[in-house]
């Protein structure tokens, strides 16, 4: 008779564990969550749709019979070898070479470096050279490489359609600068992207000298010269701030996301990490105040974090001006101006007072950062708060840019309006999806006589011009641009333009009638130039090999903020603080943090890559606080005390369903999902813009909704008087990422305060099952006494029952990850996906989890108490990145029935993708959830189309096949995959490092030299890889520190990857001090609940 | 009751068996044999566009593998040389042969000759010449006597059984750097040359990857 086996019901007091969630309906613990943990994957995740599987055997069965008749295809095809004719320099095949290039986005480049196959760039990471980044990049400049290789790009010129040749193009712009050269340009109008080039300065210089009558505007739907333009009128000369967070100990974000967008943010974020990277007790750490309407990846790191609607955010700015100032004893007459600018802000008086004494006592070392959309007063106060705490010339310098050379496109729009354009050259951007909504911009680009557009994609302003001249991808042009602080970088390309184009430079330099046209020689000659005297030759070489032009980043400025000017601009702002409710609403436009502002949108994997706080790929929604949906209705009912019965309709297995809601703002409607997002502000609706493009690519089609109708000129990123409504039944499906493979209720992130750290180092090890565990691996296990390099290579078995592989390799590679720092930026994860071949799959296959990203970023949000009931308005946020966790004694590898997933002699788990024959065990029996399954060829097949089945397109497009890194298989269907540690950066190493051994024993890969691409890509250093049976090595330091622990490490694992446990640095006289951060409240209350936890 | 089945019924269930036996065996036999590189690889020897004698030059003239095949030391590839290389010597040598035609015509047009591949691995594979030309192991042990092939064939089975023999005893393939290249380098003996592999092994620290990580990514 078979036994059946019973687990012991659980004790009530284990059920009230501590708690993490990770979504709204996770915390109210619906009937619908509870079935969907309890399935082994996310429906669907494991079954073919219309099919079952007897069905599905006859089929198989007859197509084996069939295939087996002809005994066909026995002779192995024969390939061909197809060495070069003429060998170019420096090719050597089967090895990368490097160039240094940088990404220009807006007025800041990014530097980097690009990996190329055969001249086929294949990666991207940040230039090491650049010492402010530190050779970090960031999510959208990893993504950038597919743009290249993009299928949708445009791909000729054009003129209403018809192909144009590039002489034709050349003749075209010729001629125009001709005709308009007799007239000073009267009629000719220019609408460019903002630009950190100085060879295109130097151009608009000589254009506007040429054509003197001609109107030459710049536009940006994400603008950041607020702060530029405040400083330039109260300096008298163009400055813009450059913040040094990594110097400051107090830093206060204004509605500012300054570690993760906007100019420098990587440098940023890097230093800010800086400030935070505690190697023991007692160690320094800043401290961060955050003062924001949405949740952005700055508010999660923030230590206190104030929700406030982003217009009362000018008046609050005021009043902590004004306590500040006060405070040191500073500007009399302006805090008063300020404080009544202030008036009728309503906030808690203790927080300000306590925030502004924090920031006085650190004179010299705080810093204010004020977000770029904020008001030129704001920009003015914060600037001049600065200067009052020395923060200039220590924590912020004010550097000496130059002039801004555009006027606005309000400007350009009335010219055209009152009939003053007749050719309009719009260079770049895409007026027509972003310009502000009141100006029409369609319909005023009808009006022109002559529009000739110069972009990338043939999208919504293309469409609607007479002529579309074709951009070229800065990976195949030549250019130049400056960096966040103003460093000369270079765009060099490394491969041929893919597709007829040509560079704004060369565009410009034709109109001008120049007698230098080629893009190169016209920055050889600006970058040589900064250089005169020197030998140029031997200037431009260095600048092209270094990837930066040495000490050419802007000066400071010597000038002072008077406090009468500043006074002055106060007394004339008028920012009344709104009564906000459900019927005034105030929106907020954002940035995606994917798609940028729109211009990224047919980026496959930035549309995979999950947001970093509502983790939705594919999609943009409304987000809204939970009070406003509770008023809104569209919250489930409220909760008995104890079990929470809630709308089962709103996240149905996983997949989130959004009700519809229609916003309107003057007469302008959208409409789009709602999402509810804890820790906004009550009454503020944010929005990321960028989606719903008209602009059909594979990717970017039906993907989101619009945003930008409801951007005018006057309130081009907030706005209040915002009415919403919800839209009937209507629904829609939204993938979201977050609530797939919840860890229920363990010390998987263990965080603590600082000064709690400081007395007790050793709190990470002590929380947790495995500190009271069995001494496998608990606190005063044997193994826990030995060093690291030693257990590395024993691993005491501790009770598990399986033998483990031997480890006697020469290396043992391990991991560190520290949550103090990781900023859950994404980065990695598409730095992950663009070395390992990993393929997007589409939003229906993420909604049935199948998403196949090989690291993840968990995040967790916790609200200090137990109880399941209540929804949080306010809570802290934990991130956690997740990947294959190689444990020692991995679960997986028990399971395989194929031996496709071993351990090899180093450590690492190894995936034999050739052995594996798909049975999925291995994720089954994954704790950390890590594996990832390749259900359909996604390398293969077209996103849509994975359930034709043998009648669908088949085959990669040979554009995408040209990214591939050829270091990595491209699995196929069938197969388990997930993180490898970079094994062919590894083998890579060790080759290397043999190679040049030669006849001598010098085989030990020195530390330092692998570099995961997760760790590379980093930009706050979070992560630390290396061979942990060397005790000097990084990340053998790393792991040695007490906040060390493993995830989930009661399983006895024994994971290679560990984590440093995320500290918080609160203010004991703040009004919302705790005594431990939120998550740690909960973990101590579940499973102490009579205390005694110290 | 009469019986059922007759007194020879009872043997059948073991002649089935043996029968059974016997087929298995051969199929497995043949599949073993047939079915493996050994069979299906060694001795593939395809016709090149150009007749490329490697007798002739690397034999008879002596010239080293590494004037052609640059970048061995250095690359996973040992790279099959640019048609430039050939006309290093052939613009004066033999510069109107009727069969150098096709290098003549890919020297001018850029377009590459499309030699056919001899030596395949699968795409999951990933050998690196660099690291064992480097250390000790000789073209021949994989490629043979390509010193005297006119037509270069398939010498080994490059199966991962046989890639597993030389990694589990590399002292008995490893011979002194400067004989790497020499294709006729003969050890005094096989004692010999295992005593100096022994040797070798131990001073250059050689350790040969065994797991699946060293050659699938």
């Amino acid at each position: 008779m078979k036994r059946v086996v019973k687990h012991p019901e659980p004790e009530s007091g284990e059920l009230t564990g501590p708690k993490y969630w990770r979504s709204l309906d996770e915390v109210a613990d619906t009937p619908g969550f509870r079935e969907y943990l309890e399935r082994e994957f996310p429906e669907g995740a494991s079954s073919i749709e219309g099919v079952d599987r007897r069905h599905f055997i006859k089929i198989m069965a007859a197509s084996f019979a069939l295939g087996g008749l002809g005994m066909a295809g026995c002779r192995r095809p024969e390939s061909h070898i197809l060495p070069y004719a003429q060998q170019p320099e420096q090719v050597i095949p089967g090895r990368p070479l490097y160039y240094a290039t940088s990404m220009p986005l807006r007025n800041a480049a990014v530097p980097l470096l690009v990996e190329t196959h055969q001249a086929r760039p294949t990666k991207i990471e940040g230039n090491p050279t650049y010492t402010p980044h530190g050779g970090k990049s960031d999510l959208i400049s990893q993504a950038s490489v597919l743009n290249l290789y993009d299928p949708d790009r445009s791909r000729s010129h054009a003129r209403e359609g018809a192909t144009l040749s590039g002489e034709d193009v050349a003749s075209l712009l010729e001629e125009t600068g001709g005709k308009y050269s007799e007239n000073g340009g009267a009629g000719l109008a220019f609408l460019a992207e903002a630009s950190a080039s100085p060879t295109r300065r130097a151009l608009v210089a000589e254009l506007k000298k040429k054509f003197p009558e001609s109107i030459w505007s710049e536009y940006e739907p994400v603008d950041e010269g607020a702060a530029e333009s405040a400083l330039t009128r109260l300096l008298g000369e163009p400055a813009r701030p450059y913040y040094h967070p990594g110097k400051a100990t107090r830093i206060l974000a204004l509605d500012s996301d300054f570690i993760h967008e906007g100019n420098g943010h990587i440098y940023h974020s890097l230093s800010f990490a800086n400030g935070r990277r505690v190697k023991q007790a007692g160690d320094p750490m800043n401290r961060l105040y955050s003062v924001e309407s949405g949740y952005t990846v700055t508010g999660g790191m923030a230590d206190h974090r104030l929700r406030l609607s982003t217009s009362k955010v000018p008046a609050f700015a005021f009043r902590l001006a004004a306590r500040v100032l006060s405070e040191l004893g500073q500007a009399a007459d302006l805090v008063a101006e300020l404080e009544a600018a202030a008036d009728g802000l309503e906030v808690d008086e203790a927080w300000i007072d306590e925030c502004a004494k924090d920031l006085a006592a650190n004179r010299g070392e705080s810093l204010v950062i004020a977000g770029p959309h904020l008001p030129e007063e704001v920009q003015a106060v914060a600037c001049f708060l600065n200067q009052a705490l020395d923060a200039v010339g220590n924590t912020v310098d004010l550097l000496a840019v130059e002039e801004k050379q555009g006027r606005s496109i309000g400007e350009l729009a009335e010219a055209v309006r009152d009939g003053r354009v007749r050719t309009l050259f719009i260079l770049g951007g895409n007026p027509a999806l972003n310009a502000p909504a009141d100006l029409n911009w369609k319909e005023l680009q009808a009006e022109v006589e002559e529009v000739i557009r110069f972009g990338y994609y043939r999208d919504e302003t293309s469409k609607i011009a007479h002529y579309h001249v074709n951009a070229p991808h800065y990976l195949e042009s030549w250019g130049d641009a400056r960096a966040a602080d103003g460093t000369v970088l270079p765009v060099q390309p490394m491969i041929l333009p893919l597709f007829p184009s040509m560079t704004e430079l060369e565009l410009l330099a034709r109109i001008l009638g120049r007698e230098q046209k080629e893009p190169y020689e016209l920055v050889y000659e600006t970058v040589t130039g900064m250089r005169a005297g020197d030998d140029a030759e031997r200037v431009f070489r260095r600048f092209l090999h270094d990837g930066l032009l040495a000490e050419s980043g802007y000066p400071a400025v010597d000038g002072q903020l008077a406090e009468e000017d500043v006074r002055e601009l106060v007394a004339g702002a008028e920012f009344p603080v709104p009564s906000l409710s459900v019927d005034n609403l105030e929106v907020r436009l954002i940035r995606d943090a994917r798609t940028d502002d729109g211009r990224f949108m047919n980026n496959g994997w930035l549309q995979e890559c999950p947001d970093p706080i509502t983790k939705i790929a594919w999609d943009n929604a409304i987000l809204v606080s939970p009070r406003l949906a509770e008023e809104l209705r569209i919250l489930p009912g409220s909760p008995p005390v104890g079990i929470v019965r809630r709308n089962p309709n709103r996240i149905q297995l996983g997949r989130q369903v959004a009700p519809i809601a229609e916003l309107e703002l003057n007469g302008r409607k959208i409409r789009g999902p709602v999402h509810v997002q804890p820790g906004l502000a009550n009454y503020t609706v944010v929005i990321p813009v960028g989606y719903g493009r008209e602009f059909d690519g594979r990717i970017s089609q039906g993907v989101g909704f619009d945003a930008y109708p409801l951007k005018t000129t006057d309130h081009p990123d907030y706005a209040t008087g915002v009415a919403i409504t919800i839209v009937g039944d209507e629904t829609m499906q939204l993938a979201n990422v977050q609530e797939h493979w919840s860890m229920e209720g363990r010390a998987i992130i263990r965080e603590a305060n600082k000064d709690y750290y400081d007395e007790n180092p050793d709190f990470a090890a002590r929380m947790g099952m495995e500190s009271h565990a069995p001494p496998n691996l608990g606190p005063d296990a044997e193994a826990r006494q030995m060093p690291l390099h030693e257990r590395s290579r024993q691993t005491p078995r501790g009770y598990s029952l399986y033998e483990h592989p031997e480890y006697d390799g020469r290396h043992q590679w391990g991991m560190a990850i520290d949550m103090n720092t990781c900023i859950g930026c994404n980065a990695c994860v598409v730095a992950c996906q663009s070395e390992n071949n990993i393929p997007i799959v589409g939003k229906d296959q993420v909604l049935r989890g199948r998403e196949m990203h090989w690291i993840r970023i968990d995040r967790y949000f916790s609200t200090g108490r137990d109880d399941a009931g209540e929804i949080a308005e306010d809570p802290q946020v934990s991130l956690q990145p997740m990947l294959c966790q190689h444990c020692e004694n991995a679960p997986c590898e028990t399971v395989c029935p194929v031996n496709a997933t071993v351990h090899d002699d180093e450590g690492l788990n190894v995936m034999a993708y050739n052995r594996c024959i798909g049975t999925r065990y291995c994720a089954n029996n994954c704790p950390y959830k890590v594996r990832r399954f390749n259900f359909f060829d996604w390398n293969e097949r077209e996103i849509g189309k994975f359930y034709h089945g043998p009648l669908g397109p088949k085959g990669m497009d040979e554009l995408h096949k040209m990214q591939k890194n050829p270091d990595v298989s491209v699995r196929m269907r069938g197969v388990m995959e997930k993180c490898t540690f970079c094994t062919q950066r590894i083998e890579a190493a060790k080759i290397n490092q043999k190679a040049a051994a030669g006849a001598s024993s010098d085989v030990e890969v020195p530390d330092g030299t692998i570099q995961t691409a997760c760790q590379q890509a980093c930009p706050t250093d979070a992560i630390a890889f290396g061979n942990i049976a060397d005790p000097e090595s990084e990340v053998s330091k790393w792991k040695e520190r007490d906040r060390d622990y493993a995830v989930l490490g009661y399983l006895n694992t024994r994971p290679r990857v560990t984590y440093l446990a995320k500290l918080r640095n609160p203010n004991p006289n703040m009004p919302d001090y705790a005594q431990r951060p939120m998550s740690a409240q909960e973990y101590y209350s579940r499973n102490y609940p009579n205390g005694g936890a110290e | 009751m009469s019986k059922i089945f007759p007194k020879w019924s009872n043997t059948v269930p073991l002649k089935v068996l043996i029968i059974l036996l016997v087929l298995g065996g051969t199929v497995v036999g043949l599949v073993t044999y047939y079915f493996t590189p050994k069979y299906t690889r060694v001795g593939y020897a395809p016709t090149q566009p150009v007749a490329f004698d490697h007798s002739l030059h690397s034999g008879q003239l002596g010239i080293d593998c590494r004037y052609c095949h640059s970048h061995v030391e250095q690359s996973r590839h040992s790279t099959v040389p640019p048609t430039s290389t050939c006309m290093n010597c052939h613009n004066q040598i033999k510069s109107e042969s009727a069969a150098l035609e096709l290098v003549r015509a890919s020297h001018e047009s850029g377009e590459s000759i499309p030699w056919v591949r001899v030596h395949e691995l699968p795409d999951f594979t990933y050998f690196d010449h660099s690291v064992h030309v480097n250390r000790g192991i000789s073209c021949y042990e994989c490629h043979g006597q390509v010193n005297e092939m006119e037509v270069v064939h398939h010498d080994q089975p490059f199966s991962m059984g046989w890639c597993l023999e030389c990694h589990r005893e590399p002292e008995r393939y490893v011979r002194p750097p400067e004989e790497i290249y020499n294709m006729d380098w003969q050890p005094e003996s096989e004692e010999a040359r295992v005593e100096m592999g022994v040797e070798f092994v131990h001073d250059w620290d050689v350790n040969p990857p065994l797991s699946c990580s060293a050659c699938h990514r």
